[in-house]
């Protein structure tokens, strides 16, 4: 035996394997001359040198027809610079704007403090920062020479381009080779410190502010547009900042498993709580609150808490199951009959907790057998369905209570939130019901693998724009008398469901390309099937499907922009019709148009660069 | 074929820990298991010998029911193999399985792999796990190895983790399906010492190898297979040196 000094008592921090992207480095390659490069690449025949020249003439009236579109006299870029509140939230009260910034500071704090605790952010060397200045400043320089510009305006461009370049050169030739390559800066503090340039520009560059008055015409301001968001922004930076400090700080004195799976289930809830954040504020109403609701709430708890302690019990066998069952029909059954054998309660909120509770029952009860080890885990089992029932019924009581903020149903959130919104709810909900779909598909049971596949088919053979408008318009025609529901939400369940199907093939591709004796290992092990689908098979799976369902991510994102159809002010909408509509802004279309496809690119893109770093550190193709 | 059956369980004076009567298994109408009849008793090493396609594997996947065999009866220390689950159950967590192609969890550490099943199936805290795992790895010598990935190690080493991985769950029986021929030559040694170690500790094996190295010297009982039946059983002496039937003397003949 070897003699080891490994203790007995390891923790899973002892066993988490710090990944880095460039262990040890490989020697550079021996640089060539420029002069040498360019021949050899670009000039190494005749006829490679023709098509340098030709592409270089042919990119060069690209650049510049851009630049000229982009800074062309008749450009309106004050139609964007007017209406960036309109594009961002639509029209959001002003004089609660705060709350989204509450919301987005929130979200950012968590992004901030997940990364540290996560050790998302990868690390950049200062060569290739050196390398990344010094392009922006040549990019600046390309700009300042091909844009149709003032000449006082082409010395700007030259001149703010030479001084970037010069940052660029003076990191490179500062530090040493060797330093150069060998000295990593996270990510993170280099994204903030070109986030902090942005900010600081807020302060002191004069964009150009435009303030639409009451009658309607727009009024150029002094000041900058980040009048009223300078010291937001200020604030966002700092809380970026400050969340990631703090991250660092603790993460090494929390246990490491607990906190990620804390701060998963965050995430998780985040879109939920923004919305609520920007959406809701519930008067309640007391006397309700007292007399109905809290009853109802307690009811189901003692009663519900009962059943479930007696479905844990060891000795109850297939019982229980048959009684969470027989829960679960009565419950779809008060959904599915008009005949309701809850008549008696006094209002349709109630009926709708009721029979959403029964629901809830049934299906935990369906789990019971899974706890029913010893008392402390049948009584943590019950705790849970506690815990639950007082989030749940406190948040339906405050669903249907009327909120203080007075924003309509449908257009109360529009632009870029809405976009947000309508993407991030759609990945949640498609993802459980595409794992689900997927590893149905692949079950051994006929009856599975025949509704996912029927499920999977059907919806792959409609088109997205009609499941839209089905779930937007008709949709409303079959649910049970007395529930509404708003667009935002038919279009994310409709959205979501397509999603799924979509989803669902590209996780069985990845439950395909699992070998046999890792099913058998587990059998062997005497795991049971969802033992061995949860954390055997599923994890091998997705890390697997990581690519493709980046890229439907990709795709869900980009294609909400559907939903401008079907009447929803997404922050395309915005830019196609309801600025060109504006008296001051007539057709000033093109102008947003750009603005929407650049933001679009940004999102898109920097999905795609975050998955194959993901990729990489799951460690993908090097297995 | 009964009258080669030398050392049953009844005469070492011991219980037999499976007995598999007459089991038929076909494939579609390929009958890879005719008859298969025998037993091992506690604390016997049984090396199963035979050509490929013999039924070797398939028989030995029976005994967990990885295959369902479709005659005859299998019983593992008294529970029969039906489609019971709960007798599948208590029967795969009495017996421990090493596979050629080792099938270690790629996405776990080799300490997670070890002890999945134990904190899982036998409900065990994840602190008792754990030292049980590291007290596993220092016994197939690869302590030092715990918070690496399944990938990280060489053949030899995974195939010892998969072992380890097999007696945290404190099995009674462990069935080696050709542990050591997917490894390197110089790696076949290091998990042969584990195995024979194992033997030596009175753990019940039905070892299937082309080791004849490790047959003659650690099993109790050689089974040799051909074409799915069992053709003849033997201690390793009289099967090396004096075989009776012509099959296996042909077999003994080619790998030799
Ligand atoms: N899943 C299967 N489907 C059809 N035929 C099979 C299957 N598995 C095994 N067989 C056949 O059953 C027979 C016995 O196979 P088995 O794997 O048990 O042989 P073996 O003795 O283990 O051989 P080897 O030494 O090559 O591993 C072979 O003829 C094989 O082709
Ligand atoms: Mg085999």
């Amino acid at each position: 035996m070897s003699s080891s000094v490994v203790p007995p008592n390891l923790t899973p921090e002892d066993f988490e394997v710090e990944y880095s992207e460039e262990a040890s480095l490989p020697p550079e390659d021996p640089s060539l001359s420029p002069s040498v490069w360019i021949q050899k690449n670009l000039f190494s025949s005749p006829s490679s040198a023709v098509l340098t020249v030709v592409f270089s003439v042919i990119a060069v009236l690209t650049i510049r027809g851009l630049l000229a579109f982009i800074l062309g006299e008749e450009r309106q870029w004050d139609a964007i610079a007017t209406n960036s509140r309109l594009m961002a939230a639509q029209g959001y009260p002003l004089d609660q704007f705060v709350r989204i910034w509450v919301a987005f500071g929130s979200l950012i704090g968590l992004a901030g403090f997940s990364a540290a605790i996560f050790r998302a952010s990868g690390t950049i060397s200062l060569k290739r920062i050196a390398i990344w200045v010094m392009n922006i400043g040549v990019a600046a320089g390309v700009i300042g020479l091909l844009a149709p510009l003032s000449s006082s305006g082409r010395m700007g461009w030259i001149i703010a381009a030479l001084v970037v370049f010069g940052v660029g050169a003076a990191i490179w030739f500062g530090f040493g080779e060797e330093r150069r390559r060998s000295t990593f800066i996270p990510s993170i503090w280099v994204l903030s410190g070109f986030a902090l340039i942005g900010v600081i520009s807020l302060w002191v560059v004069p964009y150009g502010h435009y303030f639409l008055g009451e009658d309607g015409r727009a009024t150029v301001e002094e000041g900058t547009v980040a009048f009223s968001t300078q010291m937001p922004w200020t604030v966002m930076w700092a809380i970026l900042v400050v969340s990631h400090l703090v991250g660092l700080a603790v993460r090494d004195r929390l246990p490491a498993q607990a906190s990620k799976g804390f701060l998963g289930l965050l995430w998780v809830i985040a879109p939920f709580v923004a919305n609520w954040i920007i959406l809701r504020d519930p008067d309640f109403d007391y006397d309700h609150v007292f007399s109905t609701d809290i009853p109802m709430a307690l009811a189901f708890i003692v009663i519900g808490g009962a059943v479930l302690w007696a479905q844990s019990s060891s000795t109850i066998g297939e019982t229980g199951r048959l009684l969470a069952i027989a829960i679960l029909l009565a419950a779809v059954y008060t959904w599915v009959s008009r005949i309701e054998f809850l008549d008696f309660l006094p209002n349709w909120s109630m009926l709708q907790k009721a029979r959403l509770s029964m629901l809830f029952l049934g299906l935990y009860g369906l789990a019971a057998s899974n706890f029913s080890r010893d008392n402390a885990t049948r009584r943590a089992y019950v705790a849970g369905w506690v815990i639950f029932m007082v989030i749940f019924h406190w948040l339906v009581t405050a669903v249907n209570s009327p909120s203080t903020l007075n924003i309509q149903s449908d257009t109360y959130l529009g632009g870029f939130t809405l976009t947000l919104f309508i993407a991030w709810l759609t990945l949640l909900v498609s993802f459980p019901i595409g794992v689900v779909m997927a590893l149905g598909r692949t079950s051994n049971l006929p009856i599975f693998r025949l509704l996912s596949t029927g499920y999977i088919e059907i919806i792959r053979g409609v088109p997205l724009i009609t499941i839209l408008f089905f779930f937007a318009n008709i949709l409303l025609f079959f649910l049970p008398e007395g529930m509404e529901i708003a667009k935002v939400a038919a279009v994310v369940i409709g959205y979501g469901l397509f999603s799924a199907a979509y989803l669902a093939e590209n996780v069985r591709g990845g439950l395909q390309s699992i070998r046999r004796g890792q099913f058998e290992a587990a059998d062997a092990l005497g795991l049971t099937t969802s033992q061995r689908t949860a954390f055997i098979v599923l994890p091998q799976a997705l890390r697997v499907s990581i690519p493709p369902l980046v890229g439907q991510a990709i795709a869900t994102f980009k294609e909400t922009a559907l939903v401008a159809i079907i009447g929803l002010n997404d922050f395309l909408r915005i830019a196609n019709n309801t600025i060109p509509a504006q008296t001051d802004f007539v057709g000033a279309k093109r102008e947003g148009l750009l603005i929407v496809s650049a933001i679009y690119f940004v999102v898109a893109f920097s999905m795609s660069k975050y998955s194959q770093r993901l990729e990489k550190r799951l460690g993908l193709g090097t297995r | 074929m009964t009258a080669n059956m030398s050392a049953s369980g009844m005469e070492l004076g011991r219980a037999d820990m499976i007995v598999s009567d007459g089991v038929d298994k076909w494939y579609g109408d390929f009958q890879a298991l005719k008859g298969v009849t025998a037993q091992v008793a506690e604390r016997e090493v049984v090396v199963v010998l035979g050509p490929s396609g013999s039924g070797k594997s398939t028989w030995i996947r029976c005994i967990n029911r990885l295959e369902v065999h479709q005659g005859g009866t299998i019983a593992v220390d008294g529970v029969e193999l039906t489609n019971d689950t709960r007798n599948i159950d208590k029967i795969r967590s009495d017996v421990g399985m090493v596979f050629q192609q080792f099938n270690l969890f790629p996405h776990l550490t080799v300490m997670d792999n070890i002890t999945l099943a134990p904190r899982w199936v036998r409900k065990q805290p994840k602190a008792e796990a754990e030292t049980k795992a590291m007290e596993l790895l220092e016994r197939v010598g690869i302590p030092e190895q715990a918070a690496k990935f399944p990938g990280q190690l060489s053949g030899g080493q995974q195939q010892r983790v998969a072992i380890a991985r097999s007696l945290a769950m404190e099995p009674r029986i462990m069935l080696f399906d050709e542990p050591t021929s997917a490894l390197d030559p110089e790696m076949i040694s290091e998990v042969l010492e584990v195995m024979k170690d194992l033997a030596r500790g009175g753990m019940t094996m039905m070892v299937v190898t082309h080791e004849m190295g490790f047959a003659r010297e650690v099993a109790d009982r050689i089974i040799f297979m051909e074409s799915g039946e069992i053709v003849e059983v033997g201690t390793p002496e009289h099967f090396f040196t004096n075989p009776t039937e012509d099959r296996t003397k042909l077999f003994l003949s080619q790998i030799l």
